[in-house]
């Protein structure tokens, strides 16, 4: 337990360098996010097409489904920020030979790669996340009590961390590919599946979202407290943060031991 | 010429399968991103027994062809170019004996040819999850693909304009990004066109983005009659001249200005 605290004040202390370079680099950062949030919003503006066709998407009017989007983009923009150098690893770390120096200190390797993340863009998802909740919940005219916030604020975090272990457990394949990005990203976009109701897929696919990759518990279940649809699903997802964390280690550090330098 | 930029272009294929997995996972992404619109789609015809005025098999066939077309109309070697503008390999490529527009026409074969596999690969893979129609007829199938191949001037075009602004900013994502959302919006990516209010429609009607994505497939549907296609071919003709005509002065007055870093 005294381990895994001091690795996670480890970590922080590596965020804070991280938001500090985020200064230099000030012009690359804006046009990073501002893009970043035309890109979502050309997914929302299909969301808008979708409500001039019917008025509720299974039980879900357009509120809704934006406040959905909303609390999913608040997660993705935590782990895209916390966890974007596992995209990394493959291109960044194992090919050119970086890994190495990395196994030489004193800290679990997985900490100094995701200590490096410096995505500001995701800075963008999460201001359009924390913009469309607050309009949503008031034109739904849903009292914010502190609880609710806390709850928020709780569960976003939890989301972020079933997406960051997730990402980690196929961050593996650049031990053996030297190329991580692309396979991480396969199934990663899988959590879009999420930003709809789940009840509009078919068996297959709910399975897959809910139980082989779990990412209806990022912001689905969440959002369905918040309205006040199911108000129990959503503490099972600390539960599915832990286990992916333990399975996420586990695999690492076995995919860590097979690890053979490219000698660069 | 026409045979160096062939050669070009292999090598820009062989480039993209050096990793043979990329194919696979380029591929599985593709597949990803349809089957939320499709399911959302569905769900609406469950509801109200009518998918935005298409029957839902004609909807399905429309989104599947979408994600098979996007790679087509959306890749291309605009991050390339900024790339070697930024690094100073821009001085090496000035310097080859055929014109720089010909150097990055031929790496456009290559990726032409890479999205053309990619898109055909999903077609396929869909066809096999969901009823995918046939096309219309044989004529119309072919004036699909002509309508298809009528597009690559006025995307190269485009690939050419966001590259050369590489020469004044040091990064050209914000502008990448920009080019994928104004195409995505206009060419009928995220809805077909009749679905968007009706100002939107006539301006869409004005500009080139409609006939890349959302004509072609209304042909493969056999939603537009015969007549019409002749005038839709003059207007992407006119409009593919005067984008390249545009992304060639662009270049001539910003290769003026070039300064290399560290070459």
């Amino acid at each position: 337990m005294t381990n895994v605290i001091k690795n996670i004040s480890l970590y922080l202390s590596f965020v804070k360098t991280s938001m500090k370079e985020m200064l230099i680099y000030r012009l690359d950062c804006i046009v990073g996010m501002l893009s970043q949030i035309f890109t979502e919003l050309v997914e929302i503006l299909f969301i808008w097409i979708v409500f001039q066709n019917t008025e509720t998407l299974v039980g879900w009017t357009f509120e809704h489904i934006l406040l959905l989007y909303g609390i999913t983009l608040l997660s993705v923009g935590i782990s895209d920020f916390c966890f974007d150098a596992l995209y990394d690893i493959g291109p960044k770390y194992i090919k050119r030979g970086d890994f190495d120096k990395i196994l030489l200190r004193p800290i679990h390797p997985l900490i100094s790669i995701i200590g490096d993340s410096k995505e500001f863009t995701a800075l963008g998802y999460f201001g359009l996340g924390l913009f469309l909740v607050i309009t949503m919940f008031i034109k739904l005219a849903i009292p914010v009590t502190f609880g609710l916030l806390l709850q928020i604020v709780f569960f976003s975090i939890i989301g972020a961390s079933i997406i960051g272990a997730i990402n980690t457990i196929f961050s593996i394949s650049s031990f053996w590919t030297y190329r991580s990005n692309e396979v991480i990203w396969s199934f990663y976009r899988t959590y879009t599946f999420t930003q709809y109701p789940i009840d509009i897929y078919n068996g297959f696919i709910k399975l897959l979202i809910t139980v082989i990759l779990p990412f209806a518990f990022v912001a689905y279940y969440p959002t369905m407290n918040y309205l006040g649809m199911n108000s129990y699903m959503l503490y099972l997802s600390p539960v599915v943060a832990i286990v992916l964390w333990v399975i996420a280690i586990k695999v690492w550090n076995f995919a860590l031991n097979q690890y053979r330098s490219t000698g660069n | 010429m026409l045979k160096s930029m062939l050669k070009i272009g292999k090598m820009r294929w062989q480039e993209y399968n050096i990793y043979p997995s990329n194919f696979y996972l380029f591929t599985l992404n593709r597949i990803v991103e349809v089957v939320v619109y499709i399911f959302v789609w569905q769900a609406i015809y469950n509801q109200t027994g009518n998918a935005g005025g298409l029957s839902i098999e004609q909807m399905v066939t429309y989104y599947i062809l979408v994600t098979a077309l996007r790679p087509i109309i959306l890749w291309g070697c605009n991050e390339e170019m900024a790339h070697s503008i930024r690094n100073g390999q821009i001085h090496k490529e000035l310097l080859n004996p055929i014109s720089y527009f010909q150097y990055y026409f031929g790496m456009e074969i290559g990726e032409f040819a890479f999205a053309t596999v990619v898109g055909l690969a999903t077609f396929v893979c869909c066809a096999i999850f969901w009823k995918v129609m046939i096309p219309a007829s044989i004529v119309h199938f072919l004036l699909f693909i002509f309508i298809i191949l009528l597009s690559v001037p006025i995307t190269f075009s485009l690939q050419m304009i966001v590259g050369t602004v590489g020469f004044y900013s040091n990064s050209i994502w914000g502008m990448q990004i920009l080019r994928k959302a104004i195409i995505s919006i206009f060419s009928g990516i995220i809805a077909p066109i009749t679905l968007f209010p009706q100002w939107f429609q006539t301006l869409s009607n004005f500009l080139p983005f409609k006939e890349l994505i959302y004509t072609p497939i209304n042909i493969y549907l056999g939603q537009i009659s015969l007549n019409e296609i002749g005038i839709i071919i003059i207007k992407q003709m006119i409009w593919g001249i005067l984008l390249y005509m545009l992304a060639k002065l662009f270049f001539n007055h910003a290769v003026k200005k070039v300064t290399i870093n560290g070459g």
